[in-house]
């Protein structure tokens, strides 16, 4: 499992352009949005997509879950409880990596 | 039918000319040895000279930023630069000379830069850098006076303040060049040598142009040195070839060191070349050689085949630093143009009572207009609305879009010159100057009647 | 010891922090470079100042505006012509800078008269403008000019004439980036909701972070437009102040340069609701996500994807041409601030290339945490790159990122290049070579079937891509929705 986080991670890292906002609070709603619908999508829940917000968070979500199919084939093999746990992970280590365990120290300025 | 002097009516600048002092003393610095200058102010008025530069000379040159920011202008930056001549010296152990040059913000914050020069002589210097040379300059530009111009100016005078020292005569020449290109150096140094006079050349920029290596690339620097500094206090005398960019420092060596001086004319053409040989022979009673005979007669025939034919009665426009301005006026004249527009870039008070002015004002029988602390809208103000008509433009790159834009051919001159190829390795001064310059304008003007197709044929059979 | 002590550095502690060398099993917790921080004093850096970052990087691309600074004239000469921000009303914010000219007797006395002169005078050289942006400087903010106050003054004299105040000084901050966020933030307050828009589309949105570089702009647009998108305003890339003043009634912010504008996107979303929208035109992979993604957010993939097989079709054997060429290459790439970390990604996967130093001069610790994947190589004559201010660009679009590996082709694969090396004083000089063209140079390593494929071409485009773009016609969408602004 920690392998597979691993390889999520590094797409995400590589790949997109929605993870580093430059304060705590932007980068913890964006994890929290975008994976949340991502994993909906990949385990074929309805997504809330009616307010223009969460339209856009799903617009990521939706290539972010189309990536994942792609790239990583051992993810057709697992079952929707193993993908929630998978994503819920993936969300843990991404809020580790840019929110709370980020030594980068504009984070918490109040202001933008 | 008559030269009027005036200065610009408008208060602000619309795209200016010259810019501010702080640049003329970083040209300066660059052009000595193992120095690098530390500018007091905010990062951009060092970053975007070194751009300035580096566009000019497609290379890259070393100068420090003491990086004013906000803490420091609220309570003063003095410690900025404490810390900056430390990171210099411990960063590049070959340092020796630091001039310390002063900004818009620092002067008007009122840092002491003489006092922390004393401090670190006392304090610093002797404490952690013992036994090494190392020279600390002061040089006050507070960019809200005068141009660049003014600004190189100061900075040359305060160098040679700062190591003039009176000893045996050296019997060489001081030649202060002015703000010039290290083609300009080269052809100056080539009629020195003809003359077989030697010379403390300030500034030594013709390893500026610095090659690609096998081993890699060389550092562009200058190389006139600590010593040729000192020298120039035991000097046989002083020309200082522009007026405004050296002058001063010429007058300085005078009165301190009795070391007689000439000042101007700016070598360009072949009159103000004669005078510079004729003040060489009297300043060192070396005659001037038939080789420069021969040189001056290769460069008279090449502008004979110009002159009555292709440059008779065009009307020019001149901008940039004022000692090039004048000198290029002077240069059109022998060659029968008319320049009927000169715009200098400054306010500097004295150019008003400039002989080289005053002789335009008395003797030029075609309208010229002469504006001091001029911009480039003055001159694009008078062709788009009040019908000046122009048939070629001297000046440089940032007048580009004045004759692009109003289908007016431009010779680039002067500094920067970053939208052409490779022009500061050219002369403008001396017989080699004339001729290149000369035939510049030719090439221009041809190139834009073809065109234009505006009597392209006659070209046929030249 | 993640982080790199350059040798150049080892007398000052303080900067082992600006540099480091991410090791094996380490991750961004365990190494970050500290960027943003005040430059150490005697470095001989390449950061700007505030001002610049204000108004040199995103106020003087907006196209129709008298741009004036209010201080000595360095400030204005220095800025000017030193990129370039290119417009569609032939380029009259790169042909004309305004300096107040403060002198000596105006930091005694103060110079607001002389600010208030200067802003009637430049309206007057240029009746036919009638907006202006107005800048401090270290020396107009130093003496404490009162420059909003003058700007309210004229306004109310001249009732058809906008006047935008950013107090940015020079000082201000450690390098560019504390002006970007001065101008963005400065911006929302004093203009955004002063003008009502007409809608012409049911797709609205803002592009932010642009600065039409070489024509980006231009070519982004292209792509938008074709998708019956309205582009409301762009900030500020071949903007225009006017509808800069409308961004509030987008319905969506794309969002190229977050280092630069991503503070007027928080605040638009936070004041105004408007969704912030990261793309990146910079490769076929990024730029095409980036359309898909705007189309999903309106409903309108299909036409996004129509854009995408339609481009992708014309250029990628083009691009494909110099991947073949340029595989495991090096370069060293010197971006500006947010593109550092996906373009050495998207460089390698799409044209094969290893970037092998990428470096940041007002970056953010943000930027820097994207990219520091890759050592920092330290090697000479590694061909180098402008990303700042491109070779020949554009290089956004499908047509722009060909243009991009073209320039890194002739980049590498010069015959002058390859005779810098020799030492006619010691190597032995091939008397039978006279000449080597770049494709004997870049096809020495090329399989027989690459060299002979018809499916692959080289760059076919023309030098000035921009005046087709410029000369376009595009679908009509009518409306469907009813207008929300009436």
């Amino acid at each position: 499992m920690k392998d597979k986080v691993e390889q999520l991670v590094d797409y995400i890292m590589k790949k997109c352009l929605w993870q580093f906002h430059s304060r705590s609070w932007d980068r913890e709603r964006q994890n929290k949005e975008i994976l949340t619908k991502t994993m909906q999508i990949l385990c074929d829940e309805p997504v809330e997509k009616e307010t223009p917000t969460d339209k856009c968070y799903w617009v990521d979500a939706v290539c972010l879950a189309d990536a994942f199919k792609s790239r990583y084939a051992w993810l057709a093999a697992m079952d929707k409880v193993e993908i929630k746990l998978l994503m819920q992970k993936l969300k843990d280590r991404m809020d580790y990596l840019t929110v709370t365990g980020s030594l980068n120290e504009e984070l918490n300025d109040p202001h933008y | 039918m008559h030269c009027a002097v005036k200065e610009k009516e408008r208060a602000g600048v619309i795209n200016p000319i010259l810019t501010c002092q702080p640049c003329g003393a970083q040209y300066a610095s660059i052009g000595i040895e193992d120095c690098i200058g530390i500018v007091h102010g905010g990062q951009g008025c060092v970053m975007f000279v070194r751009l300035l530069f580096s566009q000019h000379f497609k290379e890259s040159f070393d100068i420090a930023s003491s990086s004013l920011h906000e803490d420091g202008a609220v309570f003063g930056a003095t410690h900025r630069v404490e810390e900056a001549v430390d990171v210099l010296l411990m960063r590049y152990p070959d340092v020796k000379v630091i001039p310390i040059i002063t900004t818009c913000s620092t002067e008007v914050i009122g840092d002491d830069i003489d006092g922390v020069v004393l401090k670190l002589n006392n304090e610093l210097l002797p404490e952690k850098y013992a036994g090494r040379e190392v020279h600390l300059i002061p040089v006050h530009t507070p960019s809200f006076k005068g141009s660049m111009v003014s600004g190189y100016d100061v900075a040359v005078k305060d160098f040679v303040s700062y190591f003039a020292k009176k000893g045996e005569p050296n019997g060489k020449l001081n030649l202060i060049t002015g703000w010039v290109n290290p083609g300009d150096v080269a052809a100056l140094k080539h009629l020195l040598a003809q003359m077989q006079v030697e010379a403390t050349v300030l500034f030594e920029i013709e390893d500026f142009d610095s090659p690609l290596m096998p081993s890699g690339r060389e550092v562009s620097h200058g190389s006139t040195t600590i010593e040729d500094l000192r020298g120039t206090a035991n000097a046989l005398g002083t020309i200082a070839l522009n007026r405004y960019e050296g002058g001063q420092t010429a007058e300085y060596l005078e009165s301190e060191f009795e070391v007689p001086a000439i000042i101007g004319p700016t070598p360009i053409g072949i009159r103000n070349t004669d005078i510079f040989l004729q003040s060489v022979k009297k300043m060192t009673g070396k005659e001037i050689p038939q080789s420069l005979v021969r040189e001056r007669g290769i460069a008279i025939d090449a502008l004979t085949d110009l002159t009555h034919m292709f440059f008779a009665d065009k009307k020019v426009a001149i901008y940039g630093n004022a000692d090039l301005v004048i000198g290029l006026a002077e240069f059109c004249i022998d060659l029968e143009m008319k320049p009927v527009l000169l715009l200098l870039g400054d306010d500097n008070t004295k150019y008003p009572n400039d002989p080289r002015i005053k002789a335009l004002e008395e003797k030029v029988d075609f309208n010229m207009e002469i504006i001091m602390n001029a911009d480039l809208w003055e001159l694009e103000n008078r062709i788009k609305n009040e019908g000046l008509e122009l048939d070629l433009i001297l000046g440089h790159s940032k007048g580009r879009f004045v004759s692009i834009d109003n289908n007016i051919p431009m010779v680039r001159v002067g500094f920067p010159t970053y939208d052409r190829a490779g022009l500061y390795r050219h002369p403008v001064v001396g017989y080699q100057g004339a001729v290149w310059l000369a035939e510049q304008m030719a090439n221009t003007l041809f190139t834009d009647m073809e065109y234009k197709k505006n009597k392209e044929w006659i070209l046929n059979v030249w | 010891m993640p982080y790199h002590e350059f040798e150049c550095s080892k007398c000052i502690p303080e900067r082992k922090k600006h540099a480091v060398i991410k090791g094996p099993g380490e991750d961004l917790t365990s190494a970050l470079p500290l960027g943003y921080l005040n430059t150490i004093p005697g470095s001989i850096s390449e950061r700007g100042c505030a001002y610049c970052g204000a108004k040199h990087v995103i106020g003087t691309p907006m196209k129709d505006v008298i741009h004036m600074s209010h201080g000595p004239v360095g400030c204005t000469y220095d800025t000017w012509q030193t990129k370039r921000y290119i417009s569609d009303n032939d380029n009259f914010q790169l042909k004309y800078t305004y300096a107040t000219d403060m002198k000596e007797k105006h930091v005694i006395f103060g110079a607001e008269k002389l600010l208030k002169q200067n802003i009637i005078e430049a309206f007057k050289a240029f009746p036919n403008i009638k907006r202006m942006t107005l800048y401090q400087t270290c020396a107009s903010a130093l003496i404490g000019d009162d420059i909003n106050a003058i700007a309210q003054e004229v306004m109310d004299e001249m009732p058809e004439v906008d006047i935008f105040v950013c107090n940015s000084p020079g000082f201000g901050g450690p390098s560019q980036s504390g002006g970007h966020h001065k101008i963005n933030i400065a911006w929302i307050n004093q203009k955004v909701g002063n003008v009502e828009p007409k809608i012409t589309s049911d797709y609205v949105i803002n592009y932010v972070g642009e600065y039409n570089i070489q024509g980006d702009q231009e070519v982004m647009i292209d792509y938008f437009k074709r998708m019956g998108i309205q582009v409301l305003s762009t900030f500020t890339g071949n903007g225009s102040y006017d509808d800069l003043r409308a961004m509030h009634r987008a319905h969506l912010n794309v969002l190229e340069c977050a280092r630069s504008a991503e503070y007027i996107c928080n605040e638009l979303r936070v004041r105004y609701g408007t969704p912030r929208l990261d793309i990146d035109g910079f490769g076929f992979g990024p730029l095409s996500d980036s359309l898909r993604k705007v189309g999903l957010f309106f409903g309108i993939e299909d036409r996004a994807q129509a854009i995408i097989d339609e481009e992708t079709a014309r250029w990628k054997p083009e691009l494909d041409w110099y991947k073949e060429r340029l595989q495991g290459k090096k370069v060293c790439l010197w971006p500006g601030g947010s593109k550092l970390w996906h373009w050495a990604h998207v460089i390698h996967e799409e044209m094969g290339v290893e970037v092998v130093s990428v470096y940041t001069k007002f970056g953010h610790q943000g930027d820097m945490e994207k990219g520091i994947s890759r050592e920092v190589a330290k090697k000479l004559r590694v061909p180098y790159l402008n990303a700042h201010a491109y070779h020949n660009g554009p290089w956004k679009g499908y047509e722009g990122w060909v243009r991009f590996a073209r320039d890194i082709y002739n980049a590498i694969y010069s015959p002058i290049h390859q005779l810098a090396f020799v030492d006619i004083s010691k190597d032995e000089i091939a008397t039978d070579t006279k000449f080597v063209t770049q494709k004997i140079l870049s096809d020495g390593n090329v399989s027989e079937e690459v060299k002979s494929s018809n499916e692959l071409r080289e760059y076919t485009g023309k030098y000035d891509n921009l005046t087709t773009i410029r000369e376009k016609t595009y679908p009509e969408y009518p409306l469907q929705k009813k207008l929300s602004v009436v």
